[in-house]
């Protein structure tokens, strides 16, 4: 991957009929960044995530992709469309719309075959995927029955194969065990330097871990900008774009009081 | 009403499954040319919605539960195409998967479930609806009549296959081989249960469906309301208050059936050629027919006609049943029943010429 | 036998955890090693489809429970136990055809039997054996069908049936909506538990209608709420319309005398029901 721009929005809008989902967006992704798109349910970031991978258009503004227009003509273009679901994958939050297929051997194998791929590259790269990700025992598993992380990881199997320049991850951590959270965290780790990674997510407490820039959403406007240590100190912003609750809360055995605070403690 | 294997003839599952045919292939056609890329996530949704919803149990008046087919829902939402598709799929997982329906007669429950069900439901749905505005109730007594109709149909054609096998596939000493009840049998035993409990089971699901997307989300309906939002010139289906009448004419005239056995005697007219050589039967004809003997021997022709038509229902009494007032009626149920599936797939064929409108369902 | 539940939720919550419980036995048995679990699906649909058919084709009763016996034996290798085709096939089987055959054995003109004593029904000896044909052809069909799904992977069942034409995006539709059925049946499930965990005492009839309403407009909502969602992930991957199956089946030597026999078989069936 090349260091010039990846994504570059400019004043994008995003309205339903009746609510605006995304209002002025401007923002632009270079190459092999890690971000994470942070904001509360309803702040438009699983809609920004979708303009970004190319399955909604925005009402107003415009995005490019490599320093090309993303519009509705160039993606019914079959040549353009091919290489852009190719380099640009997108692992939704809720796995059963990811994965519909009847086994996770179908699930991995689709996007090879949507794009093209000959029956014995797809047969090889799909075990190696399903190997790479430890899931090569489920291979004839059907969907349903599986966990919640063999389904996350199915889902990540499935985008992967393509080997994408850019991955867009809405709510990755979202309803999973702590295993498998882990599990997710690590892989994003992991991408760091290599991939392009935008995730969306609400919970401050891995963003240190799996992004190196902050982007915050709060009703559809772009909010702050920043690296998460400075963003994790900006207790105001927090506080507004609603990323912090306030309860009462123990300290130690006897202190008790409310103040806005972020869940979270970790020994070393 | 799955028809299990081994009741049909494989000739009658093969005529079945070639009637089917070309409505499979049209279905298929249509909905891929209105759907275009979202057909495939949506017919399986859909599919996999009337699979569920043929699971409940429907608790009817009186305490007892029924299941339903759903013909009606899914033509009634996505028109009729749509639904031919979305229940045959669904009865295939059915039928192979669970086992429920046999798989050589998985062809005749398409024919008659998921088209015959399909295409009378969605008919009657437009025939009563008219250009009722979504809200308004007379959709949802539309879609209610609707399936009860497209269910007793249904019905009718399984008991017609049924029916059919005695007289057609029978051994040389003419024992059935496959069903073994003549119509006479087959359709007033098929027809009770789903006249009472198994249409109105399909009745309150579909009613209480479209009552429910009326309040939550009427533009579900919009589909198959075409022409209510433009005001164009498609045909205007006959007002509401025409209507009722004639379906209050034609529930008074199915109970005052037999009142016509009270009338004097045998319906003028109505003699087969027996009667000609009984006693009794000829003092009737001679009393009704101001007093003129009837000929000796039957006439000629009457003879050879009056066997050539061997009327399933022989002095309108099922031998199934002992009460004949029940027998006369469910025979005029038939009889009507016939009648209304003809009048109203003749008005929706000549229909489907003339509207073009752009917003077709599927 | 299973404590009968009352009322429309109950039932209805126990006819879909019958299909999950359904749909668990065949994943289970498809994925064991048996006879016909080592066949290709190709072979073994054609080949149970050909009994199915010869079976509802033959009119003596004797041939037809041959081809019943030849099914229990391919259960048997195939490591079903009998228990469960009992349970799953053969009683409700013979309960629905049953009943619908019985009248026959009085209304067939033919040699009396027996009479009943109140009644004065008689029963016919060409009744009784016009009854045993239904149901054992009913019978065999029924387990034949079984076989087939319980020892093969559904999506290798659909695969199968490209051999005879069925076109690919009926493959996918129908893989999908097998899928999504387990979805939503659990779906509708917790719907059914949840109202029933709040209900105190009986509905009323109005409100069961509601209920049952409600309950169908918001699995029909879920569903083509689903339906959208599925869309964007299926383009996301690359779809643009056309749909595409890869299947592993190889047919090896084995399979080939598989079918030589499925085909003998058939052969003998029908020479035995005319000689």
């Amino acid at each position: 991957m090349t260091q010039r721009s990846v994504f570059e929005l400019s004043s994008v809008n995003y309205r339903y009929p009746e609510a605006t989902a995304l209002d002025g967006i401007t923002l632009t992704i270079a190459g092999n960044e890690r971000i994470a798109l942070l904001g509360a349910n309803g702040s438009g970031k699983s809609t920004l995530l979708r303009i970004l991978a190319g399955l909604a258009l925005p009402s107003g503004g415009s995005i490019t992709f490599c320093e090309e227009p993303l519009t509705e003509e160039r993606l019914a273009d079959e040549t353009f469309s091919r290489q852009f679901r190719r380099r640009v994958g997108m692992v939704f939050q809720n796995s059963d719309v990811q994965l519909f297929n009847p086994t996770v051997f179908d699930e991995v194998a689709f996007g090879p075959l949507q794009l093209g791929w000959t029956k014995p590259e797809i047969l090889e790269r799909v075990d190696a995927q399903l190997n790479a990700l430890d899931i090569f025992p489920l291979k004839h598993r059907s969907p349903h029955r599986l966990s919640g992380g063999e389904k996350k990881r199915v889902a990540l199997a499935s985008v992967l194969v393509l080997d994408p320049d850019v991955l867009l991850i809405d709510e990755p951590t979202a309803a999973l065990d702590p295993k498998s959270q882990g599990q997710i965290i690590d892989f994003l780790f992991g991408c760091a330097g290599k991939k392009t990674v935008i995730t969306a997510t609400h919970d401050l407490s891995i963003i240190e871990d799996i992004a190196d820039r902050c982007v915050i959403l709060e009703n559809g406007r772009g909010v702050g900008d920043a690296a998460p240590h400075s963003i994790l100190h900006d207790w105001e912003l927090l506080q507004r774009a609603h990323l912090v609750h306030i309860h009462r809360h123990r300290h130690g055995t006897s202190e008790v009081h409310a103040h806005p605070h972020v869940h979270g403690r970790h020994q070393h | 009403m799955h028809i299990p294997d081994g009741y049909l003839s494989p000739s009658t599952c093969a005529a079945l499954y070639a009637g089917a045919m070309p409505f499979w292939l049209i279905a298929l056609k249509k909905v891929q040319q209105r759907l275009k890329t979202r057909f495939v996530p949506l017919i399986s949704l859909v599919s996999a919605f009337c699979f569920v919803v043929m699971m409940f149990n429907i608790p009817l008046p009186g305490g007892t539960t029924a299941h339903a087919v759903g013909v009606g829902i899914a033509a009634i939402v996505l028109g009729p195409w749509a639904s031919i598709l979305a229940i045959s799929v669904a009865l295939f997982i059915q039928a192979v998967f669970f086992g429920d329906g046999g798989i050589s007669s998985y062809g005749a429950n398409c024919f008659n479930m998921a088209i015959v069900g399909s295409l009378v439901a969605y008919a009657v749905y437009r025939l009563i609806s008219g250009q009722a505005p979504l809200q308004s109730p007379r959709r949802v007594i539309a879609a209610s009549v609707a399936s009860y109709l497209g269910i007793n149909v249904s019905a009718l054609c399984a008991a017609i296959e049924f029916g059919i096998q005695p007289r057609f596939f029978h051994d040389i000493s003419g024992i059935p081989l496959y069903a073994p009840y003549p119509l006479s049998v087959a359709i007033p035993a098929m027809m009770i249960g789903h006249l009472s409990f198994a249409g109105i089971a399909e009745l309150m699901i579909s009613g209480g469906l479209v009552a429910w997307l009326q309040r939550t989300n009427s533009s579900l309906l919009k589909l198959t309301a075409p022409g209510l939002m433009e005001n164009d010139k498609s045909p205007q289906a006959p007002s509401w208050i025409a209507l009722r009448w004639f379906w209050i004419g034609l529930a008074a005239l199915m109970i005052a059936t037999p009142i016509g056995l009270l009338a004097a005697g045998s319906a003028w007219g109505e003699w087969d050629a027996n009667d000609f050589k009984k006693p009794e039967m000829r003092q009737e004809i001679a009393a009704t027919s101001q007093n003129m003997a009837p000929p000796e021997n039957p006439p000629a022709g009457l003879e050879r006609l009056s066997t050539l038509w061997s009327a399933p229902f022989p002095d309108y009494a099922p031998a199934f049943l002992k009460n004949k007032n029940l027998g006369y009626m469910l025979s005029a149920m038939f009889g009507t029943g016939l009648i209304i599936f003809v009048c109203l797939l003749t008005s929706w064929v000549l229909r489907l010429g003339g509207n073009h409108s752009a917003r077709q369902p599927i | 036998m299973k404590k009968r539940p009352t009322g429309f939720i109950e039932r209805t919550i126990g006819s879909l955890a019958d299909a999950l419980e359904h749909a668990a036995i065949a994943e289970t048995h498809a994925e064991t090693g048996g006879l016909l679990q080592s066949l290709d699906p190709r072979v073994k649909l054609f080949g149970l489809l050909a009994l199915i058919l010869t079976a509802i084709s033959v009119k003596k009763e004797t041939v037809t429970l041959a081809i019943l016996a030849v099914a229990v034996g391919l259960a048997f290798f195939s490591r079903i136990p009998l228990r469960l085709l009992t349970t799953r096939v053969w009683l409700g089987v013979f309960i629905l055809t049953g009943t619908i055959a019985f009248p026959a054995i009085f209304m067939i003109p033919g040699e009396p039997l027996y009479r009943l004593p109140l009644l004065h029904w008689t029963v016919t000896e060409q009744g009784v054996y016009t009854a045993l044909r239904l149901v054992s052809r009913a019978e065999t069909a029924a387990t034949l069908a079984i076989l087939m799904v319980l020892t093969t992977p559904w999506t290798h069942l659909l695969k199968a049936m490209r051999v005879f034409h069925l076109p690919v995006v009926l493959v996918v539709i129908l893989g999908m909506t097998h899928r999504y059925l387990f979805l939503l049946l659990h779906t509708t499930t917790n719907y059914f538990e949840a109202r029933r965990c709040r209900l105190v005492g009986e509905l009323d009839g109005q409100a069961r209608r509601q209920l049952l309403a409600a309950s169908t407009g918001v699995l029909f909502e879920r569903s083509l709420q689903l339906s959208e969602e599925v869309f964007l992930a299926m383009q996301a991957r690359g779809f643009r319309g056309e749909v595409f199956i890869l299947n592993e089946f190889k047919i090896n030597r084995r399979d080939w005398v598989a079918l030589g026999a499925f085909i003998a078989a058939m052969i003998l069936a029908f020479w035995a029901d005319h000689s």
